[in-house]
């Protein structure tokens, strides 16, 4: 099967790919890491975060490296190194992360307005509410789905500024001694925060979609710069603002901060602000949805509508089955680990594989 | 000069029949003829039955030629029949209908011998001459009788400063205001005649060395694709040309000032004018420039600046403010401080509805209003406001229907979406507000958000001709915000928007236009 080029009037401009893997990556996670971190390893876990934030550069140029030597998505990426039906059973695979990504999503944050603002809320019909606006978003096309991720990013920015009234409460002499946990602890935290992280291996996924792939790998790296920085910064606001002991109990940090902020006529930003969360978890939604709906058209060769029916299909019938915290917390987990799977363990071994191939096959082109 | 002129029946076929005998021809091209006369009359049936059809015949005094003119007396002007055609006919040396090149003094005269054509020209105000020897050849005599409107004031653009002409309903003199701003050879007018029955008269205008040939391309295209039978106005082929026709959102902006359709010229878009319409159409177009107001350009920049953003604000404001009262009030108390709760409370304590119900019944009397005064002459109109704003608004507070905070806030809102420029876009904002109410009352402040992300959907997908219509917030394209949502000096204004793709970028060069100075020089 020839695989179609992507006509130019689809294709997008390289620098937005930097605001398409940061609204990607900062969504459901942002809310409650800091906790998770610092469980591990203590108010030194900021340079968790870097640490976690320099590795991911290393993946970005592997995953960029593997889009430049096979021209294309992972689809092709696998079918260069495997061959046509062993590389679409690989790449089938990602169909069920995906679907598993955004249903974990957007149960996740109906969870979190379930506990903050409307305890009462069906599940089911607000997310297929949420559903038919992802409908309607991704049968826009790749442009439309990107165009909100610009807006999931740009408009709720102004959201970083609110964290000022933390910073007048904040002491940040809580953040010494500096270095007094084990570098083992150190990497256990970097490794529950990339669970926060993931989102940026959709390169692979839409590598094609780039006017000049190449022009637009400085924009990745920016992208997961700045999510690192807004991380870092964030987190050592948050070890200023709480003490240990009292961040130990807050699941999401984030939103227990919104309560400090008062203005004369908000009283409890909390609800202005995870009704804007709504806003950065759409593209998270739309981006793994389009992925996986994309997924099944190059593999199955049906269309991508059918595909997006599919999984939004799926995703409405598995929700009703996530009704506990337990069950949400376990799919969380389960996400992550396979996330770190994915991003930390399986891209280098594609990368490995690829450039093996391409060696090979370059032998083989000299031979003839 | 012949004051009276000898008129005679219409359809004097039998005198016609025996002029052929008489003269010496053979059988057959007799035959034909007759022929030829009977496919004449299959064009006149249905005209000899309008009352203002007229079929005249005259001879002329020098050459005793018979010659008929055929005209519709309501489209031509009768003075230039009696002025200009009929004593040069009848006086001068008349042979052949070649002759009347000569002898009419007017411009628009034409020769030719398609049938076909005759419906066409004399139901657009021509005369038709024919001679009884050349009965195969037609002479069209332009006689329109132009009843134009005086050229008055822009009423729904209206701006203190700058010029005061706006278009008028004749295609011609609208024509006229436009070329008189742009007198280069450049502007290119194309015309088309659109709709089956109208036939209206459709131009379109362009710059050439300038506009990207893909949009014309486009618009001529849509428009020799329209298919519709009467086309009164402009507002028809905005909705028959549009990219998306079940938006709520207009795709073409359109504008009663030649001025701003001169400058849109000049940035390298396109221009639409419709006979008939004082509405001319742009495109394609972007959601800001529904917020701009040409008057911006007359003023400093800083002030146009404010402006827009003032007018941005007062959209968001329209739109979102009921609702976040609805979802405030329903679901969200403890977002309210304290100090305003205990307003809030002390104005709604009497009030036995829902903040929903409330909200809707001031919302659709507003809306009442609204439509009752744009339907009424104006006087009667301004004491519908009157009566409706202060008697309807004081009457429903104080029998405890609706709180005073949420009449002053709804009365806020419908006076902010006035500022809109474009009245179109007023429209597009009335009807915004209640999908944003319903989610409200659904979700509460989720819902408000909920709503907006369809919305913001609905933008990013919408395309006017093609192009974005968010450009250039998304896709964002920061030298295209130097006129959007702010408007620097002219200065910095040396480029083309870049969304036009415009063969010629550049509006004139910068580096001659600003020559660096330094203090006291």
């Amino acid at each position: 099967m020839q695989e179609q080029p992507i006509p130019d009037r689809l294709k997008i401009s390289p620098f937005l790919v930097f605001y398409l893997i940061m609204s990607m990556q900062i969504g459901i996670g942002v809310l409650g890491y800091q906790r998770i971190i610092a469980l591990k390893a203590g108010y030194d876990a900021w340079m968790s975060i870097l640490f976690a934030g320099g590795c991911i550069h290393v993946i970005v140029w592997m995953m960029y490296k593997i889009g430049d030597t096979v021209d294309g998505d992972i689809v092709t990426a696998h079918k260069y190194i495997a061959g046509n039906f062993f590389g679409k059973v690989l790449s089938s695979i990602f169909i069920g992360y995906f679907t598993l990504y955004s249903l974990t999503v957007i149960r996740t944050f109906i969870e979190v307005i379930q506990v903050w603002m409307f305890p009462e809320m069906s599940t089911f019909w607000f997310a297929f509410g949420f559903m038919i606006l992802c409908v309607y978003i991704i049968f826009g096309g790749f442009r439309t789905v990107v165009g909100l991720a610009f807006f999931g990013l740009v408009l709720p920015a102004y959201l970083l500024l609110t964290f000022g009234w933390a910073i007048k409460f904040a002491n940040f002499y809580n953040l010494l001694p500096l270095l007094d946990h084990s570098i083992k602890e150190l990497l256990t935290a970097s490794y529950y925060m990339s669970l926060t992280f993931i989102g940026f291996e959709i390169i692979l996924f839409f590598y094609p979609f780039i006017k000049e792939p190449k022009k637009s790998q400085k924009w990745a790296h920016l992208a997961v710069l700045t999510t690192t920085l807004i991380y870092t910064v964030l987190a050592i606001i948050t070890f200023a603002y709480f003490a240990e002991e009292q961040l130990a109990k807050q699941i999401w940090a984030t939103l227990a901060m919104w309560k400090i902020v008062e203005m004369p006529f908000v009283e409890r930003f909390e609800y202005i602000g995870i009704a804007n969360w709504n806003l950065i978890i759409l593209p998270n939604v739309c981006i793994s949805v389009w992925i996986a709906s994309r997924l099944i058209k190059r593999i199955m060769n049906v269309r991508q509508k059918i595909g997006v029916f599919f999984i939004v299909g799926a995703v409405l019938v598995l929700i009703n089955f996530l009704d506990t915290r337990e069950k949400i917390n376990m799919l969380n987990d389960y996400i992550g680990k396979m996330g770190f799977a994915f991003t930390f363990i399986y891209i280098p071994m594609l990368f490995a594989a690829v450039m093996i191939a391409k060696k090979v096959k370059k032998k083989k082109g000299k031979k003839r | 000069m012949p004051a009276i002129h000898k008129f005679s029946k219409t359809g004097n076929n039998k005198r016609n029949a025996e002029n052929d005998g008489d003269f010496p021809m053979k059988r057959w091209l007799k035959n034909k003829r007759i022929k030829e006369d009977i496919q004449h009359k299959e064009w006149e049936q249905s005209f000899i039955k309008s009352k203002d059809f007229k079929k005249i015949f005259y001879y002329n005094q020098k050459t005793n030629v018979r010659f008929g003119l055929t005209f519709m007396a309501t489209l031509v002007d009768e003075n230039i029949i009696q002025e200009g055609i009929l004593p040069n006919l009848l006086d001068e040396e008349f042979r052949e209908i070649e002759d009347i090149k000569q002898l009419v003094p007017i411009a628009d005269v034409q020769i030719c011998d398609d049938p076909s054509l005759i419906e066409q020209k004399i139901m657009n105000g021509y005369v038709m001459l024919t001679i009884e020897t050349e009965l195969k050849h037609f002479g069209f005599i332009a006689a329109q009788k132009e009843i134009v409107r005086a050229i008055s004031q822009p009423e729904v653009e209206f701006s203190v400063i700058g010029p005061k002409e706006a278009f008028v309903e004749s295609l011609g003199q609208n024509l006229n205001l436009i070329r008189k701003r742009l007198p280069v050879k450049e502007l290119i007018i194309e015309e088309f005649t659109l709709g089956s029955l109208s036939k209206t008269g459709v131009a379109m205008l362009y710059m050439e060395n300038i506009t990207n040939e893909d949009n014309v391309n486009t618009v001529r295209q849509r428009l020799t694709n329209v298919k519709f039978d009467a086309i009164t106005d402009s507002s028809y082929i905005v909705q028959l040309i549009s990219d998306n026709s079940n938006s709520p959102f207009p795709q073409l902006l359109d504008t009663e000032r030649p001025d701003r359709v001169a400058g849109i010229l000049a940035e390298g878009k396109v221009a639409i004018v419709v006979d008939g319409s004082p509405h001319v159409l742009i495109t394609p177009t972007t959601l800001v420039e529904f917020f701009s107001s040409f008057e911006d350009y007359f003023l400093n920049y800083l002030l146009s600046s404010f402006f827009r953003l003032i007018r941005v604000f007062a959209v968001a404001f329209s739109i979102l403010i009921t609702p976040i009262y609805v979802a405030a009030l329903s679901y969200h108390y403890e977002l309210i401080p304290k100090d305003l709760m205990s307003t809030l409370i002390t104005s709604r304590r009497e009030i036995p509805l829902p903040p929903i119900l409330e909200a809707l019944f001031l919302e659709l009397t507003i809306e009442l209003l609204r439509e009752a005064g744009a339907r009424l002459p104006t006087k009667v109109g301004q004491t519908i406001g009157i009566v409706g704003g202060i008697v309807i608004g004081t009457a429903s507070v104080e029998a405890g229907l609706t709180s005073n905070v949420l009449l002053i806030i709804v009365a806020l809102a419908a006076l902010a979406s006035f500022t809109t420029p474009v009245y179109r876009m007023g429209n597009t904002i009335r009807l915004l507000r209640f999908p944003f109410l319903f989610f409200a009352e659904l979700w509460g402040l989720l819902g408000i958000v909920f709503c907006f992300c369809l919305l913001l959907t609905h933008l990013v997908r919408l395309t006017s001709l093609g192009r974005p219509f968010l450009e250039p917030l998304y896709p964002p394209r920061v030298v295209d915000m130097k006129d959007a949502l702010i408007r620097l000096p002219f200065e910095k204004q040396s480029k083309r928007p870049l969304f036009l793709r415009t063969k010629n970028p550049i509006r004139f060069s910068k580096k001659k236009a600003q020559e660096k100075k330094d203090i006291d020089e």
